[in-house]
């Protein structure tokens, strides 16, 4: 469609917005209320113009100007807001005339009326649209001379989210982005008029992404607790990196000052989590800067363990292992660990003579899906989707992307300044096609309200409720168990068959299970599926892609514990669980290479201290087979290295130049391994459909069933109780029971209580779900303790902390 | 007198129609409509008529919509799409809050049944089931008495399955408004339906396209849907015949402020506003100054015979840069100072902003009423009236609905005729006319 934008004269597709044909023709208006990705609403009246199109006689002949002969323009009688406004077949637009732009400084001037003027103190001076617009569009003055608004200036939303009611401009972009992006509506204007403000009718906001809002917020009423007050936006040092903490690879931007991270921000993906990202994502990193870092090894002398010199440690390390056989020797790492550092650690295992390395945790099958493999755009653009697990809590990124599915608007294609700002197709409180969703997970998952048809089934019956379908499938009942969910199952194989571009996420539940997981790809293979398996940790698939796991099953990771004489053990703490310490006693040496003084490092003869993972700098592969770069923020922890820096310290104590020594040493083998430059990966990322490895699969390990579920949770655990905000926010873990349990093991709802699962010792807080039925329990999982494993309960003690000591 | 368009009340052809039964003792019950002929002509429609006929009728009669934009009824009822198996709904607006108007309240008080009979010809003209009745929170005896009348209709048959035994379903819910002038304003009216905010939606989508719950609505005045019920009762010809060739029909007209005898009254469209002021008002109580002609939001004209003289009706009033709206008639006497009455109106809009979009908000809801009362405390400049008429041109038209316009119109209407009142208050510190004691005897 050709459009005159400011006299040039440009083509567009149909039904684009007026913004965006000035955007794309590389003009400009000032804008608040519009948001990439969300609605346009047409409510801040800023991105005025003047827009006039040519009309058509009714013969449909163009009516034609007398002096000109060309197709007369009829303007508008009144100047338009582009946003809302569609483009039309000889459009002409005029954004930069006198009268628009003085339209366009009054609207301004109407913002700061009630706008307060404390951008000296404002975290989000500097960065401010409001302030930006103020300076390119205002008049520079203000001629309003009465009292402003007067309003909270300090209103928590939650822990996590500030709100300074003042400072607030109405653009309803956080509203509209609960209820849109989310489909979590948590909060709402209250009162009218002048009178407007924001507000969340329940305390906290009840969603897993809610630090979003501070981002797209375009003035400072909404800002991150965690790093309030903490620094100006032009002293920040801004690192684009890609999130760790689950397996989804969001795009991330770091924001160092002085040596500390102090927030991160979503980073700009299109085809992966666009911009938005989770808020264990954004909000759990308070542990990078903890004053209980380690920041120097350590090494065991006289039972003790001192601070040493990295020579020293790395001295002690190589002494220590030349005692023991090379077939004694160990190399555990933690699965977010880049692909180079997989290489390091691999490269010095190679030096002690072993190869005896494995990642932890790991799914029990291979991460690549064994048919077509399913990327989130596959999963924006579906039209049936199928969950098993609850993904909200695993990879918060893929369920925003189902979200997406559920509007049944296809992501739109990037324009000349990126994706749409007003993307005419999406509107407020769309429907939702709920009805292409079905949602499968052991317990009332977050997903279930958002789908047509769920499945509660008991925990560790991921083979039945797999065989259930595929009984449908034939044609068959879906058998005893799954009776009363005969409706459900048929209705979703119907509606799976009918799809198109259906698509299968498992979850960790099913991926622990080679069985279950086995049934799926047949599922998936009857109803053509394009499948997406979601990984535990940020590199599963990555370090699996790179072959930098055990392949026989003496060498996993538990066995490894088990039957090792040295041990070097890197970001895992396995001996905080009484068996795994038991063993512990019997290996002669042990390497640790951590970040805080765990128990397992409490037990170490030699201790490195290790980099979180805002200090890597690498690759890693996310759950779709796409390599992401991960960027180091320029953050200060004492002498802490990653695998790379353990590599050269053993290099260097024995003389010799170790592969893996540093990232270009790494990625220099791994070029050959990869045929792959990763140094060449771009930011955005790149998918890679085929590894070059496929793990196998492994035992299923019929043991770990009990009395509580271990399940996803969206931020980490094991870091809570270094994240402040966090802690506050979340409170401790959630153990959360049926109404039966809780009354089989005397547990109140709200209270606090100290439970051992696992040989593991864990401090939580009780819920006791209502709803819930039969004999269930919960808690957020450990990378000790993964998810879709099961342990019996003991309750060591119930209620708070101090009587815990007393009854102790 | 006796041929030719009915302009006039005077003339003999003529006769209240909408408001025949206002006023009469126990008119909303079922059994004083059903003595009147209540019912048979909605049973008469549904039984011999096709939809597509009643809408020509409607579009032939030429019914413009009476809740104060004018739009064709009939053109609005054929924009509704077929049906496609999904719900669709006729809403019905008797959300009236502006000020000055007054006549729903009146129908909805006095003659629900023929308010339910307009909306059953309408359901069957759309070929749609469902109706809902927005009322307005504060008609609590409109509400009484037209939730009576749908619960008796329901038992009569006439609403629920199978009415007249012509096996069309209709039914009505009628639902109560919170307070808010907006949801006068047909989206925001959906969206209170709904449950949701009250803030007006985007169009387009129009409602006829995704109204209620995103299904095809029409949303009708009240006196709009009476006015149906009166065009199939006394025929095509019988409409068109009256008011002029612009706005045709009889309207109910509404009086209120400095006049002998403020009220209601039915006139065809086109009688003059003297015609209405002082034969039927009585003229004005003492030396009438202005009259706002068609509800607060209608720019103001002065108290001249050749605004007197003006024909009402939407084409005439509009050409002078006023609207005849919902016909409501404020008359302003020559000692009520015109500043203290437009702060008045403009603090009744800056309450009734809904917040959505900024130079209402802003604009409307927090200066405007600002700069009036500086004004007014006698403490204004020249630059100040500057401020209000540069703020005027930079708030309308550009707001999202049109409820700033609806308050810059009568400060623009006011500063064209009346600036030296303006004028003479900056100057002076104190208004031309200081009279208060409006309420004493």
């Amino acid at each position: 469609m050709k459009v005159t934008i400011d006299g040039r004269v440009l083509e567009v597709e149909p039904g684009t917005s007026v913004i965006d044909a000035i955007f794309h023709a590389g003009g400009d208006v000032p804008y608040f209320c519009s948001q990439e990705y969300m609605s346009p609403i047409g409510a801040c009246r800023m991105c005025l113009a003047r827009i006039g199109a040519p009309r058509k006689n009714p013969d449909g002949t163009w009516i034609l100007d007398e002096e000109t002969g060309e197709p007369k323009i009829f303007w508008f009688p009144n100047l338009m807001a582009t946003c809302t406004t569609a483009v039309m077949e000889g459009m002409v637009v005029d954004s930069t005339s006198k009268d628009v732009k003085r339209a366009q400084s009054s609207m301004v001037e109407f913002h700061l009326i009630n706008h307060p003027l404390d951008c000296p103190v404002c975290d989000k001076g500097g960065a401010c649209e409001l302030q930006d617009r103020a300076y390119e569009y205002g008049e520079g003055v203000s001629r309003f001379e009465f009292d402003k608004r007067h309003l909270e200036k300090h209103h928590p939303l939650s822990e996590l989210i500030t709100l300074d009611r003042e400072r607030c401009i109405h653009c309803k972009r956080c509203i509209r982005f609960f209820e849109e992006v989310p489909n979590d509506e948590v909060l709402n204007f209250i009162e009218r008029g002048a009178h407007t403000y924001i507000e969340s009718v329940e305390p906290q906001l009840a969603s897993n992404f809610t630090g979003n809002i501070t981002d797209i917020c375009p003035v400072g009423a909404l800002l991150d607790t965690t790093s309030r007050f903490r620094g100006r936006n032009w002293e920040y040092e801004h690192t684009e990196s890609t999130g760790m903490d689950d397996s989804t690879g969001q795009a991330v931007i770091l924001d160092a000052r002085t040596g500390r991270i102090e927030r991160i921000k979503a980073g700009h993906n299109d085809e992966v989590n666009k911009t938005w990202i989770s808020d264990g994502t954004r909000f759990g990193h308070e542990y990078a800067d903890h004053a209980a870092r380690l920041k120097t090894p350590l090494v065991r002398e006289n039972g003790e363990l001192r601070a040493a010199t990295w020579e020293e440690a790395a001295q002690k390390m190589v002494e220590g292992f030349a005692k023991l056989d090379s077939k004694d020797i160990a190399f555990g790492f933690r699965a977010d660990s880049t692909i180079e550092e997989g290489h390091a650690i691999t490269e010095i295992a190679k030096h002690f003579g072993t190869t005896r390395v494995d990642h932890h945790p790991r799914a029990a099958v291979s991460l690549q899906p064994r048919q077509r493999g399913a990327t989130l755009q596959d999963v924006a653009t579906a039209d049936g989707i199928l969950v098993f697990g609850d993904v909200t809590e695993e990879a918060g990124i893929v369920d925003l992307r189902i979200k997406d599915a559920l509007k049944g608007v296809d992501p739109a294609p990037l324009m000349n300044h990126g994706p749409p700002i007003a993307d005419l197709r999406l509107k407020e409180r769309m429907h939702r096609k709920t009805e292409i969703l079905t949602v499968a997970a052991p317990y009332e998952a977050n997903l279930m309200r958002h789908a047509a048809r769920s499945i509660v089934y008991d925990p560790g019956r991921e083979e039945t409720i797999l065989g259930a379908f595929l009984a449908v499938m034939r044609g068959e009942s879906p058998g005893r168990e799954f009776l009363e969910f005969k409706d459900e199952i048929e209705a979703a194989v119907a509606q799976l068959k009918g799809a198109k571009k259906g698509v299968l996420i498992l979850g960790g539940f099913i991926l622990n299970n080679p069985a279950a997981t086995a049934l799926a790809e047949q599922l998936a293979s009857q109803l053509d599926l394009k499948e997406l398996r979601v990984g535990p940790m940020a590199n599963s698939r990555g370090l699996e892609y790179a072959g930098f796991y055990a392949d026989n099953a003496e060498d996993e990771f538990d066995a490894l514990l088990a039957n090792s004489k040295g041990i070097f053990i890197s970001h895992l703490n396995p001996a905080q669980a009484a068996p795994f310490k038991a063993s512990f006693g019997r290996a002669e040496f042990i390497v640790v290479h951590d970040m805080f003084l765990t128990e397992t490092a409490q037990l170490a003869d030699v201790v490195f201290p290790a980099t979180s993972v805002y200090e890597r700098n690498g690759t890693i592969m996310n759950l779709e087979g796409r390599l992401l770069p991960v960027k180091p923020a320029p953050i200060g922890a004492g002498t802490a290295q990653d695998l790379h820096g353990v590599a050269k310290a053993i290099g260097d104590a024995v003389g010799k130049r170790l592969n893996g020594r540093s990232i270009r040493s790494s990625r220099r083998e791994l070029k050959k391994t990869l045929r792959l430059e990763l140094a060449d990966v771009p930011r955005t990322g790149q998918l890679i459909t085929q590894n070059s490895k496929r793990a196998a699969s492994r035992e299923y390990m019929e043991s770990l069933r009990g009395d509580v579920l271990m399940v996803p949770s969206d931020y980490r655990v094991e870091y809570l109780p270094y994240n402040e905000h966090l802690l506050k926010e979340h409170g401790l873990p959630s153990l959360r029971l049926s109404p039966a349990s809780a009354e089989t093991f005397e547990l109140r709802n709200g209270t606090e209580a100290l439970i051992e699962i696992g040989g593991l010792r864990r401090r939580v807080q009780v819920v006791v779900e209502q709803s819930w039925t039969g004999a269930r329990a919960t808690l957020p999982a450990l990378p000790e303790q993964p998810v879709g494993d099961g342990y019996s309960l003991v309750v060591v003690s119930r209620g708070a902390s101090a009587d815990v000591e007393l009854a102790s | 007198m006796s041929n030719g368009r009915i302009t006039t009340r005077h003339d003999e052809r003529f006769s209240p129609t909408l408001y025949k039964h206002i006023g009469v003792e126990n008119s909303h019950t079922m059994e004083y409509y059903r003595s009147h002929g209540g019912y048979d002509t909605a049973r008469d429609v549904l039984t011999n008529r096709t939809p597509e006929a009643v809408v020509k009728d409607l579009q032939d009669a030429g019914l413009r919509g009476r809740g104060g934009g004018g739009f064709p009824t009939g053109l609005k009822w054929s924009f509704m799409p077929p049906p496609d198996g999904g719900p669709r709904y006729v809403v019905c607006n008797a959300d009236e809050s502006e000020p000055g108007s007054f006549k729903d309240r009146y129908l909805l008080e006095d003659d629900p049944h023929q308010i339910i009979e307009g909306m059953i010809i309408a359901a069957f003209a759309m070929n749609l089931t469902f109706g809902f009745i927005y009322i307005r929170g504060e008609y609590y005896r409109g509400y009484q008495n037209l939730w009576q009348a749908v619960h008796d209709a329901r038992k009569a048959g006439f609403l629920g399955k199978n009415i007249f035994g012509t096996g069309m379903d209709f039914d009505i819910t009628v639902h109560r408004g919170a307070g808010a002038y907006i949801c006068g304003e047909e989206t925001a009216l959906m969206n209170s339906l709904e449950g949701l905010r009250a803030n007006p939606r985007l169009k387009p989508p129009f409602p006829a396209q995704a109204g209620v719950y995103g299904r095809p609505t029409t949303i009708n005045n009240v006196e709009s849907i009476a006015n149906a019920t009166q065009i199939m009762k006394h025929g095509v010809e019988w409409h068109a015949n009256l008011g002029t060739e612009d706005s045709k029909g009889s309207k109910v007209y509404q009086i209120s402020g400095a006049i002998q005898r403020p009220g209601l009254y039915e006139l065809p469209m086109g009688a003059t506003f003297r015609e209405l002021l002082y034969d039927f008002g009585g003229g004005p109580v003492g030396k009438g100054k202005a009259f706002i002609p068609g509800g607060s939001s209608a720019p103001m004209f002065p108290w001249r015979d050749e605004f007197l003289d003006m024909p009402m009706d939407h084409g005439t009033l509009a050409k002078n840069d006023s609207m005849l709206g919902t016909g409501g008639v404020i008359v302003i006497p020559e000692e009520k100072c015109i500043v203290d009455a437009l702060y008045n109106l403009v603090r009744f809009y800056a309450h009734e902003s809904c917040g959505k979009c900024t130079p209402c908000r802003e604009g409307v809801g927090y200066w405007m009423p600002r700069m009036y009362k500086k004004l007014l405390a006698g403490l204004g400049t020249p630059h100040d009236l500057e401020m209000i008429e540069e703020m005027s041109v930079h708030i309308r038209g550009r707001s999202f609905c049109l409820l700033a316009d609806s308050c810059i119109m009568p400060i623009q209407g006011s500063l064209r005729w009346f600036r030296h009142e303006y004028e003479y208050l900056i100057e002076h510190g104190k208004p031309m006319y200081e009279k208060k004691d409006w309420w004493q005897e």
